[in-house]
């Protein structure tokens, strides 16, 4: 019997010729990201040294720091975060990424996603690495073994295979493929497994929508989910790479716990309803339902097939006053990718306010809702209370539906406009 | 070093699918830090009287996939400052898993347990046979092991003790190589 991506990758990281899903390992990762954020990042460093007497990491170039959360600072109290991050990072001579975009995207784009590493974060979205064949595991408090050993102990995950075919149809983007997983899978369907994406549609499908749709797979149980690296995918990454490996990929006969057929051609554009991402719904129901407030962003959108949605329903039209639509590239080089294809001037002449990167709309810290008030996003969660009080609601869709919806002031079908 | 005790009455059933622990003290006291002020508000949308009728050594049964959506680390820590010593589900989100893990507070995954308890039965969890045990009822039922490194932060109370002692061991056998001359 042959072996998933994912053992093939661990059995590399934990020194062994090979591991099977159920076995318990501690494996060394390639790299150990983190973005500075009250309770995680300060509490490693402060931990290495007080309790375990590390002064600095033996390997800076295995870490990656980045200052993504409270850009810019609101309070003086953040911005000290930011100087102890700096200076830790400067100290350790580990790579800081400061204002270059939202870590897991910048992950990317400067070769953390390198095809075959193993990666930790505490912070479960780093999963969008799966993309590029990079297995990336959130580990959330325990990632914390990372900083104070070379390994981390876990078990071999189970994978969960769905093979996609078909190709979408306008109006219907990665996004919705994502929360239609969540809805004909389940969302424990895939509980302490990995979601490996393969079949024939793969190849077809766009990175920035493999990122998206890799980047949400906790919502599904996974630890994290990961696509067999094909040419496209290995052009993009191995130039970029920090490590020399051999990318590798799961063999015919791996096994898998579950394998499951989607169909993109079937596909609708979907709402995902308040307050669980478990409710995925068509958006056909939820028509006409009003709103105050629109988000186009995070690690989970944001990229330019997104941006350039958006710009197509939006081009030649007007957000509906009263609405306040909030556009933010998801890193500097996408947002300047998008001023040069002239995206970022037909947003903001429709109206929208875009911003820089930052993770701070995802989670209410700008833009912050009111009781009352409602939002379509593309954010990566809409649990109560995620983008402001916990009397406001989150309706998840990708990233037309956001844009025809702030037309309207009410959630609309983008399919008319585009 | 033992496995910390589970035995106690089933304090509560959350029989919801999916469930959002953040719900426990409500999205609005997430930020409470205080753990004594997080206690008295915890439970308050499911049973007022939770913190007057709970005792040390209670547990929580929950659903399938507890603890899934965002959980944030709060509503346990109330919990814990209540008394309660753990809580076994059919199964588990695994974000909300590797937190509470990570605290050293015992999760225990047992497929059947909705059906297995009524509320203030008295249960143990018997680590070395594997099963949890309905003492008011008189029947077992079997849990699923833990994996290895989950079981040994749970003994060891947490992350960091965890780290410590795996620290000292890998020490040990750096200095016994050394001795051997290898």
């Amino acid at each position: 019997m042959g072996y998933t991506i994912t053992e093939k990758i661990l059995a590399r990281a934990a020194g062994l010729p090979a591991v099977r899903a159920g076995q318990d390992i501690k494996a060394k990762p390639d790299f150990v990201l983190a973005y500075d954020f009250p309770g995680y990042t300060d509490v490693y460093f402060k931990t290495m040294k007080e309790d375990f007497g590390i002064e600095r990491v033996a390997e800076p170039e295995r870490f990656g720091i980045f200052i993504d959360h409270m850009v810019p600072t609101a309070t003086a109290k953040e911005e000290e975060l930011h100087i102890n991050t700096r200076n830790w990072c400067a100290e350790n001579d580990v790579p800081l990424f400061e204002r270059h975009g939202i870590g897991h995207q910048v992950a990317a784009e400067v070769g953390y996603a390198t095809p075959g590493a193993f990666v930790v974060h505490f912070d479960g979205h780093v999963s969008q690495l799966g993309t590029f064949g990079t297995l990336a595991i959130g580990l959330r408090r325990n990632v914390m073994e990372a900083f104070v050993s070379d390994t981390v102990s876990i078990r071999v995950p189970d994978t969960v295979r769905v093979n996609l075919r078909g190709s979408l149809r306008p109006g219907v983007m990665a996004r919705d493929v994502f929360h239609h997983l969540v809805r004909r899978l389940g969302p424990s369907s895939c509980r302490f497994q990995v979601l490996e994406l393969g079949g024939p549609s793969v190849a077809a499908m766009s990175t920035e929508g493999l990122q998206t749709i890799t980047g949400l797979a906790m919502f599904t149980g996974a630890l994290t989910a990961i696509v067999n690296p094909d040419p496209v995918r290995l052009d993009y990454a191995l130039p970029r790479a920090r490590k020399k490996l051999e990318p590798v990929s799961s063999d015919p006969d791996a096994h898998y716990s579950a394998v499951h057929d989607i169909d993109l051609s079937d596909l609708e554009p979907i709402v995902v309803v308040p307050p669980t991402p478990a409710d995925t719904r068509d958006l056909t129901e939820f028509l006409g339902l009003e709103i105050n407030a629109g988000y186009l962003g995070s690690c989970a959108s944001g990229r330019l097939e997104d941006l350039r949605a958006a710009a197509k329903v939006l081009e030649g039209r007007r957000v509906k006053t009263g609405v306040s639509l909030h556009i933010v590239p998801t890193s500097q080089e996408l947002m300047a990718a998008a001023a040069r294809e002239g995206l970022v001037s037909t947003l903001v002449e429709a109206g929208a306010f875009v911003s820089s990167p930052s993770c701070d709309y995802c989670f209410g810290r700008i833009a912050t809702m009111t009781a009352g008030q409602r939002a379509v996003s593309t954010g990566t969660l809409n649990v109560r209370g995620r983008m402001g009080s916990p009397d406001s609601e989150i309706y998840l869709c990708n990233a037309a539906v956001v844009a025809a919806s702030a037309i309207e002031g009410r959630i609309a079908d983008p399919r008319p406009y585009l | 070093m033992t496995m910390p005790v589970m035995r106690g009455r089933v304090a509560f059933i959350f029989d919801e699918v999916n469930f959002d622990v953040d719900q426990i003290v409500g999205v609005k006291n997430i930020k409470i830090t205080d753990v004594a002020e997080l206690a008295q508000v915890a439970m308050q949308a499911y049973d007022p009287d939770f913190a007057l009728s709970v005792r040390p050594g209670d547990l929580l049964v929950g659903a399938d996939n507890f603890g899934y959506g965002h959980p944030h680390y709060p509503p346990m820590k109330a919990m814990r400052h209540l008394g309660v010593n753990g809580v076994i589900a059919e199964s588990f989100s695994p974000g909300y898993w590797r937190g509470e893990v990570s605290m050293g507070f015992p999760q225990v995954s047992c497929p059947g347990i909705l059906g297995f308890v009524r509320r203030w039965d008295e249960i143990e969890v018997d680590w070395a046979a594997g099963v949890v045990r309905n003492h008011t009822q008189g029947t077992e039922i079997p849990f699923e092991p833990l994996p290895q490194a989950d079981a040994e932060m749970i003994e060891a109370g947490g992350l960091v003790p965890f780290l410590k002692r795996q620290a000292a061991q890998q020490r040990e056998q750096k200095d016994h190589a050394n001795v051997s001359g290898i």
